[in-house]
């Protein structure tokens, strides 16, 4: 068949190859040139957030199902894995994939019975049913000790011939982030890139229309939310692994939920690029405001003085005030770039090239 | 053999009868015309026999099998579809995405499929607002958009609700031309529209509802002198 010009591929396509190849490879060098442990674990911090968001993307950016109840999945994650680690001693490289299943399991059920529900009464399901398995897992002491929690000792180290690997220092757990950040990123890749992703951008757009089309609703929806769940569940198994404590607070509340959805609306929604974007923004963010480092900056510029009332104020409360400016910055975010940063740059970006375009026309 | 049948097909939405008793059949090649006044029960037709709703009580057979009670979707891969009333674009995807989509129901190869969409893009003229965003585009636009999304899914009956609602003189003789050259190429077609000049030149035969029920069936030049179909659609006094 003739091919028609405006068919041809867009723009180059291996310029995004080459720098995602050398955004990898600079990642892969940091452990080598920075032992500072802190910016380790920011960089941890960073690829967990990622993963979160980028798992989310699949369900809530690409099909549009904004479950608002990932913590379900995260939660399972880090418990399946912590619990077959402490309790039946199965190595949590194992126990991970045990920990995905699990959350693809119940992902299929949960599916199948709120995927009849659209729009907002989705939101409300998904967000009970996120709270039964938190209330599930606090009460089922026997086992995963209520609101105890689960503290595990050090993770067993891996020995591959003549290497062994200890998960002592944070250097492994670096890597082994980095490793599931690229999977992840590139499972988005191939979802925007296939049947898949036609098929689920269709059902975001017009339900009825793409089920018209020969596209069946519901399974769709439950792959998106399955290949979602198992990453979800990765990024809860690697935090379990990585802090070696998880009770239902820190693993199975609305806040982890929030988290991923708040990642991918700031970065921009439906995009491979955008949930990193987010993620990027929002770890800094919450770092910058934990840290004092914006009340530290301000006393050394000399704008306000450390002995002040407003200096102390600062002190004492910024670093708590991290949600309260995480709810200022999507509500900006949602006011002036309702397709998130990406979204908005991409925009500028076309917009700046119109206008190069009309002024070549008319020199 | 009928390509689609209707027997005795009910949809009731409480005690409102949207469809009572209708019945009717298609033979392949062949365009019908679906007529009435408003809420005479023509889109709740097309919804039962697509799959939308199942139907009350009655049957629908598709190439001689039983279609009543199938999702769209399945309905779809058997061969026939539809568009809307209200055009339905996918807005945040791009003009050959849309029309993609469609084509992936037969192909899980994007390759093969953007080259489908490519060539029902050309048929309806639309080759080039293939990058533009469905969103963007003027009502005209999206009708013929609305139409090569469902060619590209390889249909042999096509339910067109309204394509030429809400468009001028030039775009409708556009599309009507468009649907005689569908039926050239050997589709069958059901046409439900409003303008009766266009109806009467492209239909084979015109099905009559009223109230949800069949008030006449015939050739186009037996409905323009039923005095039964002008009392419904004029009133007493003009028979």
């Amino acid at each position: 068949m003739r091919t028609s010009p405006y068919l041809a591929p867009r723009g180059s396509t291996w310029l995004p190859l080459v720098g995602a190849v050398a955004a990898v490879a600079v990642l892969a060098a940091v452990p080598a040139f920075v032992s500072n442990p802190y910016v380790l674990h920011i960089m941890i911090l960073l690829f967990l957030s990622v993963i979160m968001g980028s798992a989310w993307n699949v369900v809530g950016g690409y099909a549009g199902q904004y479950s608002v109840g990932h913590a379900a999945y995260y939660g399972i994650g880090a418990y399946v894995t912590l619990i077959f680690m402490t309790q039946y001693q199965i190595m949590p490289w194992w126990g991970s994939w045990v920990a995905m299943a699990a959350a693809l399991v119940v992902a299929l059920v949960v599916g199948s019975i709120t995927f009849r529900l659209r729009g907002p009464y989705f939101v409300l399901a998904s967000i009970a049913v996120a709270e039964v398995i938190r209330l599930t897992v606090l009460n089922w002491k026997s086992l995963t000790n209520g609101a105890e929690g689960i503290l595990s000792g050090p993770i067993p180290r891996i020995t591959i011939g003549e290497t062994t690997i200890r998960f002592i220092s944070k250097v492994p757990v670096y890597y082994v982030g980095l490793v599931m950040v690229v999977a992840t990123v590139l499972a988005n890749l191939a979802v925007q890139h296939s049947k898949l992703g036609y098929y689920f951008q269709a059902i975001r757009e017009d339900q009825d229309a793409a089920h018209s089309l020969g596209i069946n609703l519901t399974f769709h929806k439950n792959v998106a939310l399955g290949i979602s769940a198992v990453f979800t569940a990765l990024a809860g198994s690697y935090y379990a692994l990585y802090v070696r404590f998880i009770d239902p607070s820190t693993v199975l509340t609305i806040d982890i939920s929030v988290q991923a959805v708040l990642i991918c609306i700031i970065g921009g929604i439906g995009t491979v690029l955008g949930p990193v974007i987010g993620a990027v923004v929002l770890v800094a963010l919450s770092e910058t405001l934990r840290s004092n480092l914006i009340t530290d900056l301000l006393i050394s510029l000399g704008a306000v003085s450390a002995e002040s009332k407003v200096g102390a104020f600062l002190k004492e409360h910024l670093s708590h005030a991290h949600m309260l400016i995480y709810g200022i910055l999507v509500v900006v975010v949602i006011l002036f770039m309702p397709d998130g940063i990406l979204g908005w740059v991409r925009q500028a970006m076309r917009r700046r090239a119109q206008v190069a375009a009309a002024a070549g026309e008319k020199p | 053999m009928a390509i689609l049948e209707v027997r005795n097909v009910f949809k009731l939405f409480g005690g409102l009868a949207a469809n009572s008793d209708v019945s009717f059949s298609m033979e392949q090649g062949t365009i019908m015309g679906l007529i009435g006044p408003n809420g005479a029960g023509k889109t709740t037709l097309f919804n039962c026999i697509t799959g939308y709703y199942p139907p009350t009580k009655g049957e629908v057979l598709f190439k001689g099998e039983r279609i009543d009670g199938l999702a769209p979707d399945k309905v779809c891969k058997l061969g026939m579809v539809r568009t809307w009333q209200k055009v339905r674009p996918l807005a945040k995807m791009t003009v050959l995405d849309n029309v993609m989509v469609g084509a992936l129901a037969r192909t899980n190869s994007l390759r093969v499929a953007r080259e489908i969409a490519a060539e029902q893009l050309e048929i309806v003229k639309l080759g080039q607002k293939a990058r533009f965003l469905a969103g963007g585009l003027p009502i005209g636009e999206r009708k013929k958009l609305e139409v090569a999304r469902v060619l590209a899914t390889k249909p042999e009956l096509l339910l067109l609700d309204e394509v030429m609602g809400g468009l001028n003189p030039a775009e409708s003789d556009e599309i009507i031309q468009l649907i005689l050259d569908i039926k050239k190429r050997g589709l069958t077609q059901m046409v439900i529209e409003h303008d009766m000049k266009a109806i009467m030149r492209i239909s084979d035969r015109i099905v009559v509802l009223n109230s949800g029920e069949k008030l006449a069936e015939g050739l186009p030049q037996e409905i323009v002198n039923n005095p039964e179909v002008i009392t419904a659609y004029l009133g007493e006094a003009h028979v």
